[in-house]
């Protein structure tokens, strides 16, 4: 490895430019990665401020109280997602803080980071909707001042649930798929470290 | 205020001594001038922010390779995802033989086609090819990478030849 190889002249001798960062632009940059940080993690709760926004007028103005207790379960699963993304968002900073760690360390641990978060979306994504979900599609579908016939009551919560539970298995599904990618690029990653010569 | 101030002359002191390898980094990982140019500033970024956290366990240089392969290769995953700034080997062409003159364009030529090879390796072997390319040895690039020195060897050899064989194959066509 310490012969003499043309190939590093080449690279040595590359015109670079003369590319320099004063510090105070450093800086201000610095800022401005923060800055654009907190305005992901702005977009995301205000997603779910949307969502308690409308279960709460709903709330507000729906005289029937099991309607009304489905509402207030779904602010509250809003409410928990909103602490979950709290957490993951101070987390990934944290990451960002390792940066001089080897490659390999670091990688590993932003991929299963990410693999952490997407493998169990279901259960602090989907499964706080859930009850909420359930209990306004109950109080809707078989509301007292409903005239219809019990069977057409039932038939409208059955297939209000199945849309619903259609849409939570596709955000499933999709976070899934996502898993077994990262999951083949944890694999390559360990499997790069060994000595034995490794196949690209 | 001192840890400021050690900060501020620690990044001047890395960016003096080493922002020319950051140059030829970018350069490889990223094929879009503009997009190379915010890699770039992104590296300086994080290489400021992470000397808050410089503790001389390693070396200043082994620090200023890991914080940059990070970054690069976070920007490449990025750039993946969204589908560009990718370079298949088909856009390889003959490299010029080390041996023969060359022109300054035939030799930025031969360096455009050595970095599109590069962008179309696995992450790992980019970033193993590249700091071999910077002339650190291999227990060097085991520090920095996390690969132990016998994977490091075994990967450039198979690299080199892998190179070797690329360029003999598009030169023929």
């Amino acid at each position: 490895m310490s012969d003499h190889d043309p190939l590093r002249d080449l690279w040595a001798g590359q015109e670079t430019g003369n590319f320099v960062m004063p510090l105070e632009d450093v800086r201000r940059k610095a800022r401005g990665f923060q800055k654009t940080i907190r305005r992901r993690n702005m977009t995301e709760y205000a997603a779910s401020a949307l969502v308690i926004a409308l279960f709460g007028w709903t709330a507000i103005t729906v005289p029937e109280p099991i309607v009304r207790a489905g509402c207030f379960l779904i602010i509250f699963g809003a409410l928990y997602i909103c602490w979950k993304l709290y957490g993951l968002a101070r987390s990934a900073s944290g990451a960002e803080m390792d940066a001089a760690q080897n490659l390999m360390t670091f990688h590993r641990a932003e991929l299963l980071r990410q693999r952490a978060a997407l493998a169990s979306v279901w259960r602090w994504y989907l499964l706080p909707f859930v009850p909420g979900m359930a209990v306004f599609l109950g109080g809707v579908s078989f509301a007292p001042d409903n005239p219809a016939p019990l069977a057409v009551k039932l038939v409208i919560f059955l297939f209000a649930a199945m849309l619903v539970a259609a849409l939570f298995y596709g955000v499933w599904w999709l976070n899934q798929r996502a898993v077994k990618a990262l999951d083949g690029e944890i694999a390559a990653l360990e499997g790069a470290g060994e000595d034995q010569p490794v196949d690209s | 205020m001192k840890p400021v101030f050690d900060q501020d002359q620690r990044y001047l002191e890395a960016a003096e001594a080493h922002g020319g390898a950051l140059q030829r980094l970018a350069r490889a990982m990223e094929a879009h001038p503009e997009r190379r140019r915010d890699l770039l500033q992104e590296m300086h970024v994080a290489l400021w922010r992470s000397l808050a956290k410089f503790d001389g366990r390693c070396s200043l240089k082994t620090w200023v390779y890991r914080v940059a392969h990070n970054v690069a290769s976070t920007h490449v995953g990025r750039e993946v995802r969204r589908n560009r700034g990718l370079v298949g080997e088909d856009a390889i062409g003959p490299v010029v033989a080390a041996d023969n003159p060359v022109t300054d364009y035939e030799r930025e030529d031969a360096l455009e086609r050595l970095n599109a090879w590069i962008r179309a390796l696995k992450p790992a072997d980019r970033q193993v090819m590249t700091l071999y390319l910077e002339e650190l040895d291999a227990p060097a690039i085991a520090e920095i990478t996390g690969f132990t020195p016998g994977a490091v060897t075994t990967r450039i050899s198979r690299l080199k030849a892998r190179l070797a064989e690329d360029f003999r194959e598009n030169a023929d066509v």
